[in-house]
């Protein structure tokens, strides 16, 4: 359901009004809609193919994170700034009722993003937190998305796809360095593999100190920012341990991590179908990653809107 | 897994991992077993929360090899899981960590049996879950007593998880507990009340200590009084000879709903760790006003419901309170005069468990010249257990149009559409909670006899009398006497 506007904030907040108030009418009898939402969930999409996708992935976040979603796009011909309002409805198992998250689309020229900032502001859900989400790799530079920094309470970006892993760093940490907080969907998909690592240190199965090296094996052409975050978040836990980073052939991504100690080694190492083999102490085992699909990262990123006391750290190590 | 122990813990991320163990369940074949037990373990294991290695071993009389348990779970499984989620691969990886020993839990040679299956899953550490009838329990723990199953080797451990009713008075619940702490140390025993492992009882704690605009207002200067209900729309469906013995009093009053009443009354602890909780608990516990005997035919009623006694396995002439309601008050400066009552029923109109906190009025009818609803109705903070999970504040507020006429209107928090996500049930809060060594949610031997210490002169009162049963319809909200009971003190049941 959607219905356009000229970009005026109090206009698209009158068609949303009116939008719930026609749902609601459509629905009286059948239950009715709820309006569900806590943040804002602004998203800067590259492009208006991107914007397509985002909203699709967006339906499916509003499921466990409802919000009001502001998707943001460039308008490749460079026209003029529009808007449009929509919905997003679902109905739980079992249930008559239809929950909705309402959603606003503008679309601005290329050079219309400072515009935006403006409208942003009022079109923000009053006292919940904003959380915008910078995709693509343009993104990890200064640019046009720098007037959105200061308004969300987090800004998400994913440095997969970048070809210099330092200088996308340093362009967090100079952000994170201005007050935001930052997130990086990379550093996410790291969640699996971590948690199998910190799992070898449970119950006393090996004790820090007897770890005397590390080394994190990714592949590709050039050292990722997972393989920096891998390795710095070792040495933040470890601190005076070696860590060495190597490259193989292979996808992108990180394929193995050996912790050294002065008797073996432990190694957990990429299989196939998402699983990772864990092999040391007399015993091997396998471990299923966890989906690393876009929603599936979004949603654990959502789901920490406070501070990042461990990505943080590996990101200034 | 803490920060301090793990240099490489994430709370944020990762949840917190379960041990390597065996589960040896006692009454494996049962209803518990089937409907609950089995469903949230396969759960935990779909959603990654079961360690690598691990193993369940079943135990009851039906002669079974294991893969006849499994094929006999798997089909639980599929019939109980909450979500419908079921997986075939995953249930074939599940099932192989799945094994079963046939005995009767009097015979010696069982626990031998079961140790020697334990030994063979090269598991060392050891849960075992009492889900027997509960008149099997002392001998079960004797069993493991004598074949030395409880003594855990060094580094390892040996839990046990004890399901409701414990005990059936004060007297039998001190003895049980006597014949608990011959083997096990009562750090390592966990009993159950699965209305603690609820998200909704577990939010009472967040609403309360989480927020600041509550707390300053729960005590008895605002609070007008409580209501606790938790009411089924069904009858004893087969379980007519357990449940005559019980009752609604036992069954549910002694221990779901006292607990969520001291989760509602509680005073805040110190820290939220596992025995400053349950102190807290357990203190309001023992405030509470223990009736006397000329009190108790004023402060509780019991019910029957017509075609009771026809249920299959049912006594013609049995006195079982299938409804039960009490009033009690809590001897403390925050609670002092406020009454909580309480009703537990079975075939009332609806299946509902809320908690209603009723605010005083305001000092000043200020608009009642206006006409409207405004003095006929109280603030009412409600928290919805089950079903419709989540919050509600009723308040009064303008009716659109000209003059003042107020209406009350609903404020609703509704848990599966702020947070969308799936809750996980009781059970699998609860055995990961053992698990991993966390008894917050579990109630501790001083909280177990301090209520059945407030039942025991009622339990006394009804046993000692014939009542004039059945005395409500079925579909009906309980016996008159209930409205009676709470009108006494010029209340009402919330009958909605």
């Amino acid at each position: 359901m959607s219905t356009t506007a000229t970009v005026q904030p109090e206009r698209i907040l009158r068609d949303l009004q009116e939008l719930w108030a026609k749902m609601a009418s459509d629905q009286a009898d059948s239950g009715g809609v709820l309006r569900a939402c806590a943040m804002t969930l602004a998203v800067a999409a590259e492009n208006a193919a991107d914007a397509e996708r985002v909203r699709q992935t967006v339906g499916i976040l509003m499921h466990s994170h409802p919000s009001r979603a502001v998707i943001l796009h460039p308008d490749d011909a460079g026209g003029e700034l529009e808007a449009r309002v929509f919905a997003e409805c679902w109905k739980p198992f079992g249930k008559t009722q239809q929950i909705c998250s309402e959603g606003i689309e503008i679309t601005a020229g290329r050079n219309g993003f400072s515009e935006v900032a403006k409208f942003l502001v009022p079109l923000r859900v009053p006292d919940l937190p904003v959380v915008l989400w910078c995709r693509g790799v343009s993104a990890l530079e200064p640019g046009p998305l720098e007037p959105l920094f200061p308004l969300a309470s987090k800004i998400i970006f994913d440095s997969s796809q970048v070809s210099d892993a330092d200088s996308a760093l340093q362009f967090l940490r100079r952000l994170r360095g201005r007050g935001s907080r930052v997130a990086d969907l990379h550093w996410t998909r790291l969640t699996g593999w971590r948690e199998i690592l910190a799992h070898l240190f449970d119950d006393q199965a090996l004790q820090p100190s007897e770890v005397t090296g590390a080394r994190v094996t990714f592949g590709g052409p050039s050292v990722t920012t997972c393989a920096r975050y891998f390795a710095a978040w070792i040495r933040t836990a470890l601190p005076g341990t070696r860590v060495i980073v190597s490259s193989d052939n292979g996808p992108r991504g990180l394929h193995s991590v050996v912790l050294s100690t002065a008797s073996e080694s432990l190694t957990i190492a990429l299989g196939s179908d998402r699983c990772v083999e864990i092999s040391g102490r007399g015993r091997h085992y396998r471990s299923m990653l966890p989906s690393a699909s876009e929603e599936a990262l979004m949603q654990e990123e959502l789901g920490i809107l406070g501070p990042d006391p461990v990505y943080d750290r590996a990101l200034s190590a | 897994m803490t920060e301090g122990r793990n240099p490489f813990a994430d709370p944020l991320r990762f949840e917190r991992r379960v041990p390597e163990c065996a589960i040896v369940i006692f009454g494996a074949a049962g209803d518990l077993a089937k409907r609950k037990l089995l469903p949230a373990l396969y759960r935990l294991a779909y959603d990654r929360r079961l360690p690598a290695s691990f193993a369940i071993v079943g135990n009851s009389r039906t002669p079974m090899i294991d893969d006849d348990y499994r094929a006999r779970m798997r089909e639980a499984v599929k019939q109980f899981s909450e979500d419908g989620d079921f997986d075939e691969e995953l249930w074939k990886r599940f099932a192989a960590n799945l094994h079963y020993v046939a005995g009767d839990v009097k015979d010696p040679q069982l626990y031998q049996a079961l140790r020697e299956k334990v030994n063979a899953t090269g598991q060392a550490n050891i849960l075992f879950y009492l889900s027997t009838q509960p008149s099997y329990y002392e001998v079960i723990v004797d069993g493991i007593g004598h074949s030395h199953l409880a003594a855990a080797p060094e580094g390892a451990w040996r839990r046990l998880i004890v399901e409701k009713p414990f005990g059936h008075d004060l007297q039998s619940a001190k003895e049980l507990n006597s014949r608990i702490h011959a083997v096990f140390r009562e750090e390592d025993t966990y009993r159950i009340d699965h209305y603690l492992g609820k998200e909704t009882v577990q939010n009472i704690l967040a609403l309360r200590f989480g927020n600041g605009i509550f707390e300053p207002l729960w005590n008895r200067r605002y609070i007008n009084h409580v209501q606790i209900t938790a009411a089924e729309s069904i009858g004893v469906e087969g379980r007519g000879s357990y449940y005559q013995e019980a009752g609604a009093l036992r069954d549910m009053i002694q221990n779901h709903l006292l607990q969520v009443m001291a989760t509602v009354a509680m005073e805040p602890s110190a820290v939220f760790e596992p025995d400053a909780v349950r102190d807290e608990r357990a203190k309001l516990l023992r405030s509470i006003k223990i009736m006397r005997p000329e009190e108790v035919d004023l402060y509780a009623v019991a019910g029957q419901y017509k075609g009771f006694r026809q249920e299959p396995g049912v006594n013609p002439d049995a006195q079982t309170d299938t409804y039960a309601a009490g009033t009690f008050f809590v001897d403390n400066w925050r609670w002092a005069g406020v009454p909580f009552f309480i009703r537990s029923g079975k075939k009332l109109p609806k299946r509902v468990t809320d908690i209603a906190i009723q605010f005083n009025q305001a000092p000043l009818a200020l608009f009642s010249a206006g006409g409207g609803d405004q003095k006929a109705r109280p603030n009412l903070l409600i928290l919805r257990i089950q079903p419709e999970e989540g919050i509600s504040l009723l308040f009064l507020s303008k009716e659109p149009g000209s003059g003042m006429r107020l209406r009350p209107v609903s404020m609703d928090f509704n848990y599966g559409t702020s947070f969308g996500e799936r809750s996980p049930s009781a059970y699998e809060t609860l055995l990961v909670d053992a698990m991993v060594g966390d008894p917050t949610l579990y109630t501790r031997q001083d909280m177990v006899e301090a209520s059945w210490a407030v039942i025991e002169p009622i339990l006394e009162n009804w046993s000692s009398r014939r009542f004039d049963f059945p005395n409500y319809d079925a579909g009906t909200w309980g016996p008159a006497e209930a409205d009676a009971m709470i009108a006494k003190l010029g209340r009402q049941w919330r009958n909605s």
